[in-house]
Order: C-alpha cells, then structure tokens, then sequence
C-alpha cells in the first residue's frame, strides 16, 4: 500500500504528531480546572469559617438573624460567594443575594462586572465550538459518564434550608453539595456548610455557595487559545509537509522515474541517470546513480566494442589462412606450397596467442581476486626473467639488469612476472639487431618502479595514448608486424595486472631513441 | 587490352598481401605490394602512375583504405577499386555514393573469388574502354543473347553494365550479379542462399544479412533514377523476386 508507506504520508503523519503535543494539553487542562475548583472550594469554606467564628461570638440568640445580616452585609461586596445563615432548624436566617444593596449576586450566575456587556462569552465563539466538538467526541469515546448532579435550584426560594450538606453542618460536621448551574452551561455550583456554635452548642451552619462558572470561564479561554495553537501547528504542519514532499518525495521521485527508463524492453541500457545541481543527499544520490550509469555505459560499450574487436582481430589471421590454405592446394611447385603452408601454420599459431589474450584479458580481474597473493622478491624475479630472456633471444637483443636495490610487492608471481615478460617482449620486438634492452628496478617512496626502456624507434606522439589500448598495434616499417606475433594484447594485459595489484603503467619517449615503460607497483 | 595489367594490392597484413598478390601474380597481372595507404599514395604519385585496379583494405595504420580510395577517386573516377575488410561496420561507406568502390569482399575472403572479381571488373573496364564506338550500337545479332532486357531495365552480361531508361547505373559487380540473378526469372523468388550462391561463386562465408544491404543499395541506385522504382520486391520470410512484367511493368521514358 503505497499511501502508507510513501515518504510523504509519512511525514505528515509525524507533523501531525507534531500537532497533537498540543492537544494533550488540553487533557492536561482538566486536571488544571479540578486543582482549580478545590482551591475554590477550599475558600469558601474558609469564608465560612470565619463567618462562622463571628457569629459564634454574638452572645444572644434573638438576633440572630440580624446580626447575620450585619455580618453578611458588612462582608458585602468583598466576597464573591452567596452566603446564607441558617439556624439548628435550618431555618434561613440571612441570605447574601437577599440583601438589598449592594444587588444580588445569585449562586448560578457570574458576577456579571467580570464580563463586559456584548462580549460574547468565550464559549460561543464559533472557534471554540468547532474545538468543543472534537473535544466532545472524544470525551464521548474515552471519557467515563459523570453522575448527574442536582439541580441547583434546589434550595430557590425556600425559607427552610435542609439539604444534605445542612444536615452535616448541623449535625457537627462539614458538608458540601455540588449541584448543576441553572444556566444550563457546563458550570456546577458549590455548596459548603460549616457549624457555628454557641456556648457549646451547634446554633447553626453558615453556607457558602459559588459557581465554578468564573474558573470554566477561565478553562474556556486557556481551551480556546490551545485550540488555536493546534490549528496553526496543523497549518504549519501541512506547509512542512508540503515543502518536505516538494524538497524529497518529488525528486525521489524524478530518480525512479529515471531509473525505470534506463532500461528499454530489451534491458538494454537507453540512457542514463540525469543528475542534479542540488547540493543535499538526494543531489548526491542524483550524482551517485549518474554515475554509475555513465560507468555502466562505458564498461557495456567496452564489453561489446571488445566483443566487435576480437572477430575484427580474428578475420586478418583467418582470410591470411584461408587464402594460404587454397593456394597451397592449387600450386604445383612443392617449395611455393610449403611456403603458404608456413603462412597457415604461423597464422593458426596467432590465432592461438590471440584467443589465449583474449581469454587472459576477458578474466584478469576475476582472476586476480581469485589468485593466492604472495610476497614477490622483485630484485630476485627480474634476474630470472632477464636471464631467460637473453638465452630466448640468442644474443640478437641484450638485455641488461640494473639497479641493487631490493623490493617486494604483494601479488600472484606468475601475474607479476607477466607484466615484466609482455614489457620485455614489446621492447624485443622494437629493438633493433644488437640492440639493448635495460631493465632498472629503483624503489621510490613505498613504491617499487621497474623501468624498462629500449632502443626501438620510440612511440609517436599521436599513438601516446593508444599504446595500452587493446589490439592496438604500431609497427613502423616492413620488419616486424603483428603476422609476427604480436597480438596487441599484452601491453594492455600487463597494465590490466598493475592495475588489478593498484600500479600502474606509463610510457614515455627515451632520451637518444626508443621507447621507455615503467611500472609502479605498491611495495609491501 | 594492351600489355599487362598492374593491380596494386594494400593491406598491412604481409600474409594476406603475400597470397593475394601471389594469387593475381599467377593470371597473369603485375602485381605491386604497399603495407599502407601512405605507401600506396606515395608509389602512385611517383613517376610510375595509377595502376590499373586496386584491392585496398580499409583498417590500415597511417593513411586508412578510405582516405586512400578518398584521394584516389578525385584523380580518377574509372579507376576499379575492390575492398576487401574485416570491419562490417564500413560496408555501407565504403560502396556509397560517397566512396563509390567498385567491389568489396568481406575478409575472411576466398582469394579465388577475389581473383574473380579482379577479372570481371578488369574485363569491364577493358569493354569501356575499347568499345566506346559501338557502345550505342542499337543490339546488332551478336549481342542479342549477351543483353537481358527487362522493360526499362538492359543487363549488359559482358560488359557487366546495367542501364535503366538508357540511363547508366553504376552498380558493383555483386550488385549486377545479384540483379542478373533476380532479372533473369521474373516473379521468381530467390531466397538469400540462392543470391549468396549467384554472386559470391566461390564465398559461402558471406553472412545472408549482406545479401540485404546489397539489395538495399541496389534499390537507393535505382530509386535515384527512378522515384517510382519497384521492381525488385521483398518477399518476407523467403527472400527478394523481380517483379514479373504482366505488370503494368515499366510506365516508360
């Protein structure tokens, strides 16, 4: 299923996580308006108290309502809470929100000084309904049921006060009673009756009541502003996502595109990845698979250039065969036929060296991985070349050894005595009658250098680079030529093998005539 | 034909030279050897002049076989130049409009045919040039038999010479032989085996792919003449078939 495991989905779903931080607030809310609502409560019963305490120390009993009233009246205006006095009947004695002056403040309704008239209450601005309804729903899934409250018109007009908190201050103890606003908001309203005594005796219970209404007023606003805050964080998140998607999926997904059409349906490769000029790691992925395809191309186009140049290579030799082969068959003089079957025996011997170069130069990579390495004295190995080749030469080339220096390299010695042996068969082949072939080995940093120059004509300017090419074969003059043996192989085997053990070949002009090789190989 | 004829033959690989110029030495023709183009270049600019035919290999090192034929063709246009090459790929060149070799031989070739070649294109250019007073001649009795007409199509047989409308068309001696083949039974098809066999006699080593770039040449000559050539036909699966004359066949001058 793409849409959840695509990038950008994915990111959106972490913004959005992003978002909800916020919405935990909320809850956290909650646990804020019960703090809240305690520390509400806690008040009023202090405000009881003390009314308490004041109305114990009126001595006579007569006026006690008056002197309730007295009290409540000089408390006026400084509390926010209805008081009410009742006496050990439970008779009402004296009500705040009776009282004249200043006017009344009933227990369900704010005092209306809080708010400024036409200000719409935090509660019905659109905004927060929207929010409320989230909250809600989810209130509605995960929330357990909250008991019904009572009414808090319970007590109304009544002159006789006997609700169960009443019952508890009268009988001594601390009652509270919550019951639901009348307004029909969400708000509750607090009851708290304390006992007040007199000479020992309970005289009666002072009750203090308070909407919670200003706190959930309070909550709304810290609801509505969190609200707000979630709101912008999702518009926040959508443009991150978005910017995500257009910085990362799209380019993503410029390279997959790419990708499936490299290939046509013939899995041959068409074309290559395009790259990119932007500096991030998608950029460098661009420029990664680029290339990598520009490589692939070429290894492919080396493979079948090869592929082209090796039936090239084969077709000299053959049409050499063939027509050597009907001329022996159609000549009568018995020296002119042993001379084409000469030209066929020594153009099947090319053949042979071409196909075995062939093979050699297909697998040397492979093979090199694949060969036990060694430790190879190179001193000790060119002494023994050099040597072999003088006797193979029967003194036509001389070939010379100098240097004392000893060096080892790391690496198969037949391998490594391949290169020294195509070098010295290149530099034969060059020199002339007499000539001198001159094999140096110096050591250079941690690098052995084996030199190998001859007295040839050299290599011209143009062919510099062509020289370790394959099948790439200069032989000026009428002398030698590639029918003599040479295959144009092994100056690219050997710099194949250098190579593959991390050296590397050079040619060069010699100063005074001929041609110069050297071939640097990491010492061990 | 006056005296003997000088082939010079261009290849840089001394066996094949050797064979070849062994092989043309044996009918008869002076043969002179050259390793590369320059050589060659050299040679005929020198006092001793073109020769009369050149069998020239393209991939050489220096001066390659077509700049050579390049250079040689802006002296002389009649000049009979054979390539023989081992590189496919230069096929469509070398026997353009561009290059305008005569022949070419695919190597691994067979030195017979090559000899073959050289005689039949040697042969032509002896007709041309001995013959350019009757060349008009309207058939006279004993040539009836040596010419194959074909509506606007006339196969010279000797000559080796193919006209369409009276026009002259420069064809190859494989080319020729591969439309004498196909002309000379009408709606007749002939597979790719059986065009190989007409115009290689001797060279069963030509791929029957070349067979469809001969074609593919021969029709672009034709089509230059004639906008509306088709009368040599594909027929898929099988091979090639001249189309037979029932048809309302040539519409003429």
């Amino acid at each position: 299923m793409r849409i959840f495991t695509g990038i950008r989905p994915r990111l959106l779903a972490f913004n959005l996580l992003l978002v909800f931080l916020p919405l935990f607030g909320f809850l956290y809310l909650d646990v804020m308006e019960h703090r809240l609502l305690r520390a509400q409560e806690r008040s009023m019963v202090q405000q009881a108290r003390l009314l308490a305490a004041a109305l114990s120390t009126v001595p006579s009993t007569e006026a006690d309502a008056d002197d309730a009233a007295r009290l409540i009246a000089s408390l006026q205006g400084r509390l926010d809470a209805r008081l009410r006095v009742v006496d050990s009947q439970g008779n009402l004695l004296a009500d705040s929100s009776r009282m004249a002056s200043p006017p009344a403040t009933p227990d369900d309704t704010p005092a209306s000084d809080e708010y400024s008239p036409g200000r719409k209450p935090t509660r019905e601005k659109l905004l927060y309904r929207v929010g409320a309804w989230f909250y809600r729903l989810y209130a509605r899934m995960f929330e357990p049921p909250t008991p019904a409250f009572e009414s808090a018109e319970f007590y109304g007009a009544a002159r006789r006060l006997d609700g169960p908190e009443i019952q508890a201050a009268l009988d001594g103890k601390y009652g509270s009673a919550t019951r639901v606003s009348a307004s029909g908001q969400r708000s509750v309203t607090l009851y708290s009756a304390v006992p007040f005594r007199r000479d020992g005796e309970i005289a009666g219970a002072v009750l203090v009541s308070q909407s919670t209404f200003r706190i959930l007023q309070d909550i709304y606003a810290e609801r509505l502003g969190l609200f707000k805050v979630v709101l912008l964080s999702i518009a926040v998140a959508a443009l991150l996502s978005f910017v995500v998607a257009a910085t990362i999926a799209r380019p993503l997904r410029r390279l997959r595109d790419e990708a499936k059409a490299i290939l046509d349906h013939r899995g041959r490769l068409t074309g290559g990845f395009q790259g990119s000029r932007r500096a991030d790691q998608i950029g460098d992925l661009a420029r990664a698979l680029q290339e990598l395809t520009r490589r692939l191309e070429g290894r492919i186009r080396t493979l079948e250039s090869f592929a082209a140049d090796v039936s090239h290579e084969l077709r000299n030799p053959l049409t050499s065969i063939r027509t050597a082969a009907e001329m022996a068959a159609e000549v009568d003089d018995p020296a002119e036929r042993r001379r084409f079957r000469d030209i066929v025996q020594r153009d099947i011997a090319r053949v042979e060296r071409l196909l075995a170069g062939v093979r050699d130069i297909a697998s040397i990579d492979a093979r090199l991985d694949q060969e036990a390495k060694e430790n190879v004295p190179l001193d000790r190995l060119l002494a023994e070349i050099v040597d072999s080749f003088n006797v193979r030469e029967h003194g036509r080339v001389r070939f010379r050894l100098e240097g004392r220096v000893t060096a080892t390299v790391r690496g198969a010695t037949d391998r490594v005595s391949q290169i020294v042996e195509n070098l010295l068969d290149n530099a034969a082949g060059f020199s002339p009658d007499g000539g001198e072939v001159v094999v140096r080995l110096e050591r250079l940093d941690s690098t052995a250098v084996i030199r190998v120059a001859d007295r040839g004509p050299g290599i011209p300017a143009q062919h510099m680079e062509r020289v370790f090419e394959r099948f790439f074969t200069y032989r000026p003059g009428e002398g030698a030529s590639s029918a003599d043996g040479h295959s144009g192989l092994g100056l690219s085997i050997a710099a194949a093998i250098a190579e593959g053990y991390g050296g590397r070949i050079t040619a060069a002009n010699r100063e005074g005539g001929g041609a110069v090789f050297e071939v640097r190989l990491p010492e061990i | 034909m006056e005296g003997v004829r000088t082939i010079a033959v261009v290849d840089d690989e001394p066996h094949i030279r050797e064979t070849v110029a062994f092989a043309l030495r044996r009918e008869g023709y002076a043969v002179d050897e050259h390793p590369d183009g320059l050589a060659a270049w050299n040679a005929f600019s020198s006092t001793k002049g073109l020769p009369d035919l050149v069998v020239l290999d393209i991939l050489m090192p220096g001066m390659d076989g077509l700049e050579l034929c390049r250079r040689l063709r802006a002296l002389s246009q009649a000049l009979p130049i054979v390539f023989v090459t081992s590189k496919d790929e230069e096929l469509d060149r070398v026997l353009g409009l561009e290059l305008g070799a005569d022949d070419y031989l695919c190597k691994p070739f067979s030195v017979r045919e090559l000899v073959a070649r050289v005689r039949v294109l040697l042969r032509r250019l002896a007709l041309l040039e001995s013959a350019p007073a009757r060349a008009e001649g309207d058939g006279s009795d004993e040539d009836e038999e040596k010419v194959l007409r074909r509506g606007a199509l006339v196969l010279d047989l000797q000559r080796y010479s193919a006209q369409w409308n009276g026009a002259p068309v420069p064809l190859t001696v494989t080319e020729f032989l591969l439309l004498k083949a196909l002309a000379g039974h009408p709606g007749h098809v002939k597979t790719r085996r059986q065009l190989m066999e007409e115009g290689y006699a001797e060279d069963a080593y030509v791929s029957e792919r070349t067979i469809d770039s001969h074609i593919k040449r021969l029709r672009r000559k034709f089509l230059d003449l004639n906008p509306g050539f088709d009368a040599i036909q594909t027929v898929h699966g099988l091979g090639y078939r001249y189309r037979e004359a029932s048809d309302k066949d040539d519409e003429g001058a």
